[in-house]
């Protein structure tokens, strides 16, 4: 990958980090499995891809159609529902059963292409008699305790993971630099005042406070990453504001102002390039942390709310006494978390290392 | 006529301690009650020791940092009291080179772009004009345009105390304060930026503000040389008194400092004793009398003005001695 349009400082950075294998590596990977579980609802889903059906094609992942769309109802009486789904189900509005469909159509000129796990993260599959089903060739990690394909629900688990995690750092860090920059630039009493705000702040029990959120409100995802965003915005203003304090100083910067630059220019276009080493390198960590807490919360029971796929559900159903023996219900996530975890700190290590000064002197 | 620049009873005091609940623990008077005019395009050198308030002088005129009191008048207007837009109109005639090439230059910025900053600020015409414009003055100061997509760390010193010329002169300033511009450069690399800032004070008719600590450098470039000792003028006046007839101890202590190149014309020496004492608590009366070899009982009871010896307006020569004149 080259990177045109950046400063040599950037470049060089990039370089090294690029030469460090095991955090590039790590970072493709990442990226692959960011840009995979994008495209989870075409991966896992209980909706088809395609339906080619009397020579149209239909794309079904994103529309829902009824079971009339195509020439379901007959097929549904066979189908072994639950007893009080069954009278809606033959009506024909209910919506298609592809997997159904599929099996129906075989040997016929109509196609139904369902996605490599032909299963959504939240559908009971009620094939079997009981749940949780261990892995077979249905469902490769098997069921949980509600049924679902423990795969798809990884998947999806690790899409809301990963964006948590990175909305959350964008959002703390955005507000989190915002904030020391100020404290830095300005200096003076708002600095002082600002700095005792910010250190009564960080004493507040972040836990105790979610928890009592999460009992008064049903958590969504916004609501938690915004408490989250005002518990982990703290650290980075120590840097910044330290960073700020040192660059503001410098030559460059009275030349910036001997030259009649608003304090915005000089901030935006003369400091803040130059104080972004602590934010490049703490993101990775702050990830790192938030995925862990989400899991945490999920585990809790104070995260997100039933049935949305997560990690940190899917450790609790594992735990849970009546499922000691389904031991696959813990390996997937556990496995999934701690692979995760690991790959996101390979990553801060080496950019961490890419930018150490000292290293940099020594091997430049 | 209207000097382009005039400094009155200038001062800048730094109160030491003294914030939130801390005790004032002095008062630092970096620069103590200075006065100097400058006729357009003319050189006006402050020189002396490190420490004794050269650079605070020189942000204090360009308001990078507060006058505790005083009147800066630039072509007859008071900076002082100027703000905002006012100040920001003026900005674009009088700019300032700095003493470290390196640490002036924003290292994340192409050349091209840091030469390029005073336009775009000040919004001086089109893109291309300034692009034009950065050529323009990249040949100006001797350097290839081809180089405008370097950056700073890619040149060398004196190369890149042209990139910080060719910025100061980006907008066409009236005025240009040089702050040391050339201490941190090699001995050899000295001389070419020198002459280059004479050649371009005579084809833009720029006036000077030259700081410097080096002798041999004041009696190169200037027409006056003002010699400064602990915030104060000591001795002001046209090259040639200062430099022949020296009148304070001080300047002649300096003058004696200054290393000649011929073993043949080495002079008996009386360096200056001891050190320069701090700003926070300056001696009574004269500021040099503790290191002076002139001192008399006087001198620790009285802080004498600078007083004219010789000369009228422009030319003339003055020192703060009560035994200027004396000696030598």
């Amino acid at each position: 990958m080259r990177l045109p349009g950046l400063d040599p400082i950037t470049r060089r950075r990039w370089r090294r980090f690029r030469a460090l294998k095991r955090g590039y590596v790590s970072l493709v990977i990442l990226l692959v499995a960011i840009g995979l579980s994008l495209a989870a609802e075409f991966i896992a889903n209980h909706r088809a891809i395609m339906v080619k059906y009397r020579g149209t094609y239909y794309f079904p992942t994103f529309r829902f159609y009824p079971k009339k769309t195509f020439g379901q109802e007959a097929a549904a009486a066979a189908a072994p529902a639950a007893a009080a789904l069954a009278e809606f189900d033959r009506s024909g509005d209910a919506e298609t059963d592809y997997r159904a469909l599929r099996a129906a159509w075989r040997g016929t000129a109509h196609r139904v292409f369902m996605p490599l796990i032909p299963y959504g993260p939240c559908e009971s599959d009620f094939d079997y008699a009981s749940w949780p089903t261990p892995p077979d060739s249905r469902h490769w990690l098997g069921t949980d305790a509600q049924g679902r394909d423990v795969l798809a629900r990884l998947l999806y688990g690790f899409r809301i993971s990963i964006f948590f995690a990175l909305g959350l750092a964008v959002a703390a860090q955005a507000f989190g630099v915002a904030v020391g920059s100020l404290q830095g630039y300005l200096g003076g009493r708002f600095d002082l005042l600002s700095q005792r705000l910010i250190e009564v702040w960080t004493t507040l029990p972040f836990l105790y406070i979610v928890i009592i959120l999460a009992a008064l409100f049903a958590p969504s995802f916004w609501m938690l990453l915004g408490i989250m965003t005002a518990f982990s915005w703290m650290r980075i203003t120590f840097y910044m504001r330290t960073e700020m304090y040192r660059e503001k100083t410098r030559a460059y910067c009275l030349a910036a102002r001997a030259i009649g630059a608003s304090h915005g220019r000089i901030v935006f276009a003369h400091l803040l390039p130059n104080c972004l080493t602590p934010v490049v390198t703490f993101t990775p960590f702050l990830v790192v942390g938030a995925i862990t807490a989400l899991a945490s919360l999920d585990y809790l029971g104070y995260g997100l709310p039933a049935p949305t796929p997560s990690w940190g559900e899917m450790i609790d159903q594992a735990l849970r006494p009546e499922n000691r023996r389904c031991l696959w219900l813990l390996l997937a996530p556990f496995a999934a978390l701690a692979a995760t975890l690991t790959l996101v700190t390979f990553v801060g290590e080496s950019i961490r290392e890419a930018f150490d000064p000292v290293r940099y002197a020594r091997y430049e | 006529m209207t000097p382009c620049l005039e400094v009155r009873d200038l001062r800048k005091h730094y109160p030491l301690g003294g914030g939130f609940l801390a005790a004032r623990r002095g008062i630092v008077r970096a620069v103590d009650g200075v006065s100097f005019a400058v006729e357009a395009g003319r050189t006006l050198v402050l020189a002396g020791e490190s420490g004794c308030g050269k650079s605070t002088l020189a942000r204090a005129i360009l308001r990078l940092e507060e006058p505790t009191s005083g009147a800066v008048l630039f072509e007859g207007r008071d900076l002082a009291t100027l703000r905002g837009r006012g100040l920001f109109a003026l900005r674009r005639r009088m700019q300032m080179i700095f003493q470290d090439p390196f640490g002036a230059l924003n290292p994340r910025m192409t050349a091209g772009e840091i030469v390029r900053e005073p336009l775009r600020v000040h919004r001086a015409g089109r893109r291309a004009a300034q692009e034009a414009r950065v050529d323009f003055l990249f040949q100006r100061v001797g350097l290839s345009p081809a180089l405008r997509d370097r950056y700073p760390h890619e040149f060398s010193g004196g190369q890149r105390q042209r990139i910080g010329i060719a910025r100061a002169l980006a907008l066409e300033p009236r005025l240009i304060v040089a702050d040391e511009p050339v201490s941190a450069l090699d001995v050899s690399v000295r001389a070419q930026i020198l002459n280059l800032l004479v050649g371009l004070q005579r084809d833009f008719g720029l006036t000077y503000l030259f700081i410097t600590h080096d002798l041999t450098v004041a009696e190169y470039v200037g027409d006056t040389v003002a010699i400064m000792y602990l915030g104060r003028i000591v001795e002001i006046g046209p090259r040639a008194a200062v430099f022949g007839r020296p009148a304070h101890p001080y300047t002649r202590a300096l003058l004696e400092a200054v290393p000649v190149a011929d073993p043949a014309r080495r002079r008996p020496r009386e360096p200056i004793r001891g050190e320069a004492p701090s700003p926070i608590n300056p001696p009574s009366g004269c500021p040099f009398h503790p290191r002076c070899p002139m001192a008399i009982d006087a001198c620790s009871a009285v802080s004498p003005p600078l007083a004219q010896l010789a000369g009228e307006g422009a030319e003339a020569h003055s020192a703060a001695c009560l035994r200027a004149g004396e000696g030598a």
